[in-house]
């Protein structure tokens, strides 16, 4: 049960967000099919620290970006936009 | 029966307050104050289980949750509840409690004779015995041991009880009450800090509680100023079972006397003061299970805080010196008789007694053996921490000799004090206490830093007091004895988790509290190797066994999801609707008439949508409003069909893919303005497709300047649909030109009905008949639809429900999310290749263009009939080249809906048929081995009704 920093609402119960993966920016349209396949399917698995997406579905509804250690489940917001 | 063992004077009772119970069917009596062990023990009964393997006769050993043996079903208004600790249950009236795991009685139990075969039953036996003939296990063994073995049985009907859950914050959060718990919640409490004290036992204390009288004044004082706080929150009968992540801890509070059985607290708090405590260590030696024999602690808590003489005449084996001092005072007061007392050197050879002990055998240190008689033995190894907690939020415990596994390391949220650290020491704890809670403050920046930079523990001096050869039982709850860890070892299981799990040591309901450290210890004297050497297996929550019901909360039948109801609800049930839920919403299914069954209400429905005309519900399409500049190109990148040339007044279907090039969803788009949008999603979509956009708009596109609404729950919407859609149309009186030139098919109006009753009509039809959506603010739903049901009346306009939207839906061929749009489906699969643009960039474009999805052998939707027209296409059956043989058949393709066609008169079905799009006209059969029926069909396009759409048009 993590508590996350939501830029808008401060640090809120895990159980107000929906996770929304790694964050893997999407290429532009007519990048090519490599490109895409890299950005949609290949992650880095990179540890500890990974960028994510959480939705505060039950909120403001804002997608936020952090990133997170996951070992100590530490959060260091970023701002999406 | 009058308490014989209960003091005249003193405890923490309350002697003019007696409360009837019965145990195995006997009635009792104890005080309020009581818990059922403290009663059981004032009324002279020690024996009250037998063990899980060798059925002994066991008793009650501590005055805690730590206590392995004791366990009991209790029964009450709410069912039974089996493995309750007699320790931990409060006495109140008319309480049954009976015991576990033996037949025909405790007093004599048939399965003790399992002792004279223990050799078999000996560590790891179900890999070893039992297992000659070859089955033998599953088919013979296993069900009679199961019944042998075990504790209590599980209550299988309903739970009538309540539970329910609770959250809470709180700047410190402390964790038992006893001298350190207390002193830290006091300081943090007067410091201003918001505070949660939880408490497992009834009654705030702990250690204070079996001290003497004056020591028991403490906690009084402090509950009576922890209530006039307003800043402190005091949960006792509490158990913190978990910590989790950011300072979550997981608490259940039983109650009983109240409709609420158990309350789940979940606490968020800033810093966690952990003063759980220590538990005492039990002695290993031969007999050391018999009923009568007690920690020393448990004793004097029994003796002080209960008023009850445990017996008449004692020996002492308490290798705490201080222990064995207050432990002699206590039972001193209580009167009974001291027999002996161990020390340093001196032996447990044995004891004698079957229910009761009667007897100890021991030998001296200058090598005198001794044989007492006494009914009472009260042990002690000394204590050794009950850092659980530390351990769940990732702290690391490390061994010292002594100590027992003590927290190693500092937690940025957590501070273990007092026992939980092994500090065993009251006035050090207390110190502790107010240190840490200093300190939390001073990191919560309510007053200055104040580190508490406590010293490491000091282990107590302590005596050895060795154990003669014999049956030594190191785990009471599992039977292990002495002799099974060093067969373990013996095997080749000599890491301290394989030896877990191969002896059961530490499991079961008391996790191995009280057992745990005499099992290191005695692994670490087997394998050779020091404690501090073997590690330990890992804390995981929960500490203590939570009940089901407790984990659930009110979440049950009804309650166990939200219910959505449309706007049309309560209009619908005037109507007579069967509603069924479909998703969150609970959405009409079919309008019976009289005695009318569902397939002769269907047919009639879709009959009356085909022939004259009908209404339906579509306020649980997701409806969402798109404003900006860049409305128009945020859409296009959205949606794989092109659009461009949208003009406003006039809406499309779109077809959405994930960025795979997997269709997603489908819907319409209406262009109210040039920069103002409407889309609609699916019903099961609603909120996916939602909450992608918002993705798209806030995260990757943030740039494209446009404003997304969600409104699916502002508009009721209601189609009405049929050849007579037009003249009703009218009828409604709308304020806009709604003849077929001025209001074409895939269109939208704004206006208003009658002159005052606002609306946005959209023409467009999932029926595949002429068909207008009609849109009102949700509150107008009562409007819309008495007005649509009167003005409608004239061509006797037939409300319908889920059952024939399906059915139109599939005689059209249109799509269903779930069923034909399963996550699997590229456009092309659907027959929808053509919607794909190529003139324009969208998402799901280049990963559409991989090979394999492009692929002409893949599943496509096809319509199939029955060649013989009267028989029904079995549901979810699979196409093949055959009939059903009876075997393994080769399928090249599976159903996804199949119904009769009251339209056509016949049965019909779609379907993905590997290559089906050029395999029109073939012959294959539906086989459907669950059904045990085959029907041979007919390959067809996967539009049975108007597959030129001209009816859309009318």
């Amino acid at each position: 049960m993590l508590l996350i920093p939501c830029p808008n609402c401060g640090a809120r119960d895990q159980s107000e967000f929906a996770y929304g993966g790694l964050r893997a920016p999407l290429p532009p349209l007519d990048a090519s099919i490599g490109d895409w396949h890299t950005a949609v399917h290949l992650r880095s698995g990179e540890m500890p620290v990974r960028e994510e997406l959480w939705y505060h579905a039950c909120g403001c509804e804002r997608w936020i970006v952090v990133s997170r250690n996951l070992t100590t489940h530490e959060f260091a917001p970023k701002d999406a936009s | 029966m009058t308490q014989p063992f209960r003091l005249g004077e003193g405890g923490m009772i309350d002697r003019t307050q007696p409360l009837s119970f019965r145990f195995n069917n006997t009635s009792y009596q104890g005080y309020v104050g009581d818990t059922v062990a403290s009663a059981l023990l004032a009324n002279g009964v020690h024996h009250v289980a037998r063990s899980i393997k060798y059925h002994r006769p066991r008793g009650i050993i501590a005055s805690g949750p730590e206590d392995p043996s004791a366990l009991l079903t209790v029964m009450d208004a709410h069912g039974t509840t089996p493995n309750l600790k007699a320790t931990e249950i409060p006495l109140r009236a008319g309480l049954e409690v009976v015991s576990q795991n033996h037949w025909p009685s405790l007093q004599r139990d048939a399965g003790a004779m399992l002792q004279a075969g223990s050799k078999l039953l000996s560590a790891g036996f179900y890999y070893k015995s039992f297992m000659w003939p070859k089955d033998a296990w599953h088919r013979y063994y296993e069900r009679i041991i199961r019944r042998m073995a075990g504790h209590g049985e599980a209550d299988i009907s309903p739970d009538p009880a309540l539970y329910d859950k609770r959250n809470i914050h709180c700047d410190i959060l402390v964790v038992g009450t006893g001298p350190a718990g207390l002193a830290a919640a006091k300081t943090a409490a007067r410091g201003g800090a918001t505070t949660v004290i939880v408490e497992q036992d009834h009654r705030l204390g702990g250690t204070y509680l079996s001290g003497d009288a004056s020591d028991r004044d403490i906690p009084q004082d402090a509950e009576q100023e922890f209530r006039t706080l307003s800043n402190v929150t005091l949960l006792a009968r509490t158990q913190a079972f978990g910590i989790y992540d950011h300072g979550t801890v997981m608490a259940v509070q039983s109650r009983s006397g109240s409709a609420a059985r158990a309350i789940m607290w979940k606490i968020r708090a800033r810093r966690i003061l952990l003063a759980s405590g220590a538990i005492e260590k039990p002695l290993v030696f031969p007999g050391n299970d018999r009923p009568g024999i007690l920690l020393a602690g448990a004793a004097r808590s029994y003796v002080r805080r209960y008023a009850v003489k445990l017996g008449n005449r004692a020996v002492l084996a308490i290798a705490c010196r201080e222990d064995r001092a207050a432990t002699r005072r206590a039972l001193q007061d209580a009167g009974i008789e001291i027999a002996a007392e161990l020390g340093d050197g001196d032996t447990l050879l044995g004891t004698t007694g079957r229910a009761r002990l009667k007897g100890v055998t021991l030998r001296r240190s200058n090598g005198q053996r001794e044989r007492l008689a006494c009914d009472l033995l009260c042990v002690s190894g000394g204590w050794s921490a009950a850092p659980h907690l530390f351990a769940h939020a990732g702290g690391n415990l490390a061994w010292r000799d002594g100590l027992g596994l003590v927290p190693q390391g500092a937690h940025p949220l957590i501070a273990p004090v007092g026992g939980a650290r092994g500090t065993f020491d009251t006035a050090t704890a207390r110190n502790e206490g107010r240190a840490a809670a200093h300190q939390a403050m001073g990191e919560l920046l309510m007053h200055v830093p104040m580190p508490s930079n406590l010293p490491s523990p000091v282990p107590p001096a302590r005596d050895v007091i060795a154990s003669g050869h014999g049956k030594a039982f190191v785990d009471l709850q599992n039977d292990v004895t002495r002799t099974d860890i060093a067969q373990a070892v013996h095997e080749g299981y000599d890491d301290i988790e394989l030896v877990k799990r191969y002896t059961t040591l530490g499991m079961g309901t008391d996790q191995g509290k009280a057992s745990w450290v005499n099992g290191i210890e005695e692994i670490a004297r087997v394998i050779g190797q020091d404690a501090t050497d073997i590690g330990h297996t890992t804390f995981r929550p929960p500490y203590s066994p939570v009940t089901i019901g407790a984990l659930v909360g009110a979440e049950t039948g009804r309650n166990m999801h939200p219910i959505r109801r449309t706007p049309f609800h309560r209009a619908f049930e005037r109507a007579n609707s069967v509603f069924q839920t479909s998703g969150d919403w609970l959405y009409s299914r079919y309008f019976p008439q009289e005695n009318e069954d569902m397939s002769t209400a269907i047919t009639r429905e879709v009959n009356a949508v085909r022939n004259g005309l009908g209404c339906v519900d579509m306020s649980t399409l997701g409806k969402i409003d798109i404003t900006g500049p860049d409305a128009l190109e945020f859409l296009s990148r959205v949606y794989c069909n092109n659009f461009a040339t949208i003009k406003p007044g006039r809406l499309r279907y779109g077809l959405m893919l994930r960025e795979d090039g997997i269709v997603f969803d489908d819907g319409t788009i209406a262009c109210l303005t040039p920069d103002h949008f409407l889309i609609t999603a699916t019903t099961a979509n609603a909120g996916s497709v939602w909450r992608h956009l918002q993705k798209l708009a806030q995260v990757e596109w943030p740039n494209l300047d446009i404003h997304l609404t969600d409104v699916t729950s502002h508009w009721a919407s209601l189609a009405i649909a049929g050849p007579y859609a037009r003249e009703l149309m009218q009828a409604l009186r709308p304020d806009f030109d709604a003849t077929r030139e001025a209001f074409p098919f895939a269109a939208v109006r704004d206006g208003t009905l009658g002159d005052d009753l606002p609306v946005r009509a959209f023409s467009v039809s999932f029926s595949g008949e002429l068909s207008y959506e009609l849109n009102v603010p949700a509150g107008y739903a009562d409007a819309l639809f008495n007005r649509v049901m009167a003005a409608g009346a004239k061509w006797n306009i037939t409300p319908y429900g889920l059952e024939s939207l399906d059915v139109l839906r599939i005689e059209k061929g249109h799509l269903s999310i779930g069923t034909e749009i399963d996550g699997r489906r590229t456009p092309f699969d659907l027959g929808l290749g053509r919607m794909v643009s190529d003139k324009k960039d969208f998402l799901g474009k280049a990963l559409l263009t991989r090979p394999a999805l492009q692929a002409p052998d893949r599943p496509q939707l096809v319509g199939l009939k029955p060649l013989d027209r009267t028989q029904a296409i079995p549901p979810g059956g699979h196409l093949t080249h055959e009939a059903l043989t009876g075997s393994v058949q080769k399928i090249c393709g599976n159903l996804t809906a199949a119904v009769h066609s009251p339209t056509l008169g016949h049965s019909i079905a779609l379907a993905f048929l590997v290559n089906g799009q050029a395999r029109v006209g073939e012959t294959l059969w539906v086989v459907s081995p669950l059904a045990e029926t085959s029907v041979e069909v007919e390959v067809v396009a996967p539009h049975f009704y108007d597959p030129d759409g001209a009816r859309l048009h009318v």
